[in-house]
């Protein structure tokens, strides 16, 4: 629980293991769900139809947007990049029972980070070097971000929802600083936009659709943070501390030190992921930089309920979701955000209706 | 220069005074609404179509408190009925109004609406400098004057509100009084929205007299902050309004008067502000935070 006692998510993972569910139950639970996803589906078809746009035409091309394309797949792999790592920064925090609703501005300080790794090392240096040193840079920087909200929590008992959240706008304007400042590229014709990287500082494709890397590098941090929470002392401290802090701190577990780990990995986590945004697809340090991606992959790891292996398929959701938000705008003539309105629909439909964690007592 | 920045705190503290206000509602009654954001949001493009359509500000302002509250619904519906998370249901609230209102206000950016004007009030409006800061101003900032009193006693004085507290301190008890804790909560909340829409429709219909994507810009979320700055006190609430709605002035008439001041500084400077307000006051907030905020019922 935060300082304030909202509850960082159902919790399990101590106590879990329950009996299989019987093929009638998990057929009935799929069904069940479908259902839950078809009806906002239909929501967000009726919203649309609103504004005199045919919701089966809108899906068609949303769905060959995104999926069957020959950029689609490729755009969806690096949306979920940035996304599963801010996702795990929710969920890191989440097991030692804190919020972290500062992914946004953890993304945009590791990017700047990064950014101004990128500038200070010029065009010294080979591919590898320099991505390796702008991603250590963005860890850091995103760790420290985070550890701040951590620090006023345990020294200041300021709860960390709040300075989280607030810290996510100081982080934006940090980045507004530089583009509209020191950083300012002369030759941007004017506009608040940092100096391009340069060829070593770009994300390599993967190889995988149009993709780079970066999806590699999530899914690896991704298996990294389940195996660490669940096959590693720290992660089961962590996970202790998340259960019952009081009986952690009676067995004998630094409970603080412990809750400023869980936030500084998380830190790092969102960093890389702001990042991984920089070098695969901006390419330019400029204002809005990862806008609405931290929030994005907050719920992202509620509706996986913190569990990193989920935490994957619902950044992958939301970033079809959102990639096929960019193809609106030309398909249909709506407004990007509109988007964001299927992401909140299908939100509330899963806060509502799976099966809540029973209250403690 | 002083008077100017203080004209400023009122004209644009009025929107983030009418959501915080709302907000120190739900959160007396145990509901803390993170989409306070996207509710102003919903209130002042509801209250920019009804207006651009209908000619009616008045008419505006209504659509603006009705929307609110519609969006609030959808918290209580979740929250409440559902037992979801409240923070994560205030963000999908908020991410409902982005896309809402990016759907449906498209059409209507830029547009010219009428609105409200300031209007000065006779007499009070010259007495020298209190005058100009208080008393030049649209309507709906003068409502706001009386609503902050009114919530008040509504919450402090009031029988309901007394039900409203219990809520938010200890739900069972209302339980055994033979009230139902999730419809006043579910009350408050939505109370809470139709302010929060009331200040979003302040900030199109009074203060940019116009509607544009994404201009609430952050101040729902200063709102919710406020509320725990302010003690979940009305009159607190109010002063922080003010002093946000400074902070976000001086940057503009600093700039005017030639003063170097670095911009960005400025920007963040509200939400630096809170958070040293909150350690600083970390005592007073422990002590007044309602003991089941947060809490499904």
């Amino acid at each position: 629980m935060s300082a304030l006692g909202f509850a960082a998510g159902p919790l399990d993972g101590l106590r879990e293991r329950a009996t299989w569910p019987t093929a009638r139950r998990l057929a009935l639970r799929a069904l069940f769900w479908i259902g839950m996803y078809a009806a906002a589906l239909a929501i967000f078809g009726a919203f649309v139809a609103l504004r005199h746009v045919d919701p089966f035409d809108l899906y068609k091309s949303m769905w060959t947007s995104t999926l069957t394309g020959s950029y689609g797949p490729g755009q969806v792999l690096d949306r979920a990049a940035p996304f599963i790592l801010a996702g795990l920064a929710v969920a890191v925090p989440a097991r030692a029972g804190l919020v972290n609703i500062g992914g946004e501005g953890q993304i945009v300080i590791g990017a700047t980070a990064a950014g101004g790794v990128a500038l200070a090392m010029g065009s010294s240096g080979g591919t590898v070097e320099n991505l390796v040193v702008m991603g250590l840079a963005a860890a850091i920087a995103g760790a420290l971000w985070a550890g701040l909200a951590g620090v006023l929590r345990l020294k200041g008992k300021v709860d960390e929802a709040i300075s989280t959240l607030l810290l996510n706008y100081v982080g934006a304007d940090v980045l507004s600083y530089f583009v509209y400042g020191p950083w300012k590229d002369p030759s941007g014709n004017g506009q608040p936009v940092a100096k391009p990287l340069t060829e070593h500082q770009t994300l390599p494709t993967s190889g995988l659709y149009t993709s780079h890397i970066g999806i590699y590098v999530a899914l690896v941090l991704a298996a990294v943070v389940g195996l660490v929470l669940w096959r590693t002392k720290w992660g089961f401290s962590l996970r202790c501390v998340g259960g019952n802090r009081e009986a952690a701190r009676r067995a004998g577990l630094g409970v603080g030190l412990l809750m400023l780990s869980a936030m500084l990995v998380g830190g790092a986590l969102a960093g890389v992921g702001g990042m991984l945004q920089f070098t695969a697809l901006e390419g330019q340090l400029r204002p809005g930089l990862g806008a609405t991606f931290g929030y994005t992959a907050f719920l992202a790891s509620w509706l996986a309920r913190h569990q990193p292996a989920k935490v994957v398929l619902a950044a992958l959701l939301l970033a079809i979701i959102a990639v096929a938000g960019d193809s609106l705008q030309l398909g249909a003539n709506l407004p990007g955000a509109t988007v964001n309105v299927l992401t909140a629909v299908v939100l509330l439909v899963v806060l509502s209706y799976r099966r809540t964690a029973r209250k403690a007592a | 220069m002083l008077e100017t920045i203080l004209v400023g705190a009122v004209a644009g503290g009025t929107s983030i005074l009418y959501a915080a206000l709302g907000e120190t509602i739900s959160e007396r009654a145990g509901a803390i609404n993170v989409g306070t954001e996207g509710t102003m949001l919903v209130g002042a493009l509801a209250a920019a179509m009804v207006d651009i359509e209908t000619g009616d500000p008045w008419l505006g302002a209504l659509a603006g408190i009705v929307a609110g509250a519609a969006l609030a619904a959808v918290f209580s519906v979740v929250t409440i009925l559902r037992r979801g998370n409240q923070l994560a249901t205030g963000l999908a609230t908020l991410f409902l109004a982005l896309g809402l209102t990016s759907l449906y206000g498209a059409t209507y950016v830029g547009k010219d609406l009428g609105g409200f004007d300031d209007h000065k009030i006779p007499l009070l409006g010259s007495i020298p400098a209190v005058g100009k800061i208080l008393f030049d101003h649209d309507v709906l900032c003068y409502l706001s004057y009386l609503a902050v009193p009114a919530v008040w006693w509504l919450l402090f004085r009031s029988r309901w509100g007394l039900l409203i507290r219990t809520a938010g301190e200890r739900p069972e008890t209302l339980l055994a009084y033979g009230v139902s804790p999730a419809r006043v909560r579910a009350t408050a909340v939505a109370i809470g929205g139709a302010l929060a829409g009331l200040g979003g429709a302040q900030l199109s219909l009074a203060l940019a007299q116009s509607w544009s994507e994404d201009m609430t810009a952050g101040r729902g979320f200063i709102a919710v902050a406020l509320v725990i700055f302010g003690g979940w006190r009305p009159l607190r609430v109010m002063g922080g309004a003010y002093l946000f709605g400074a902070a976000i002035t001086l940057g503009s008439v600093l700039q005017v008067h030639g003063v170097q001041v670095n911009q960005f500084f400025l920007d963040a400077l509200p939400y630096l502000l809170t958070i040293v307000v909150l350690v600083v006051l970390v005592r007073r907030q422990r002590q007044y935070a309602p003991e089941a905020l947060g809490q499904p019922l």
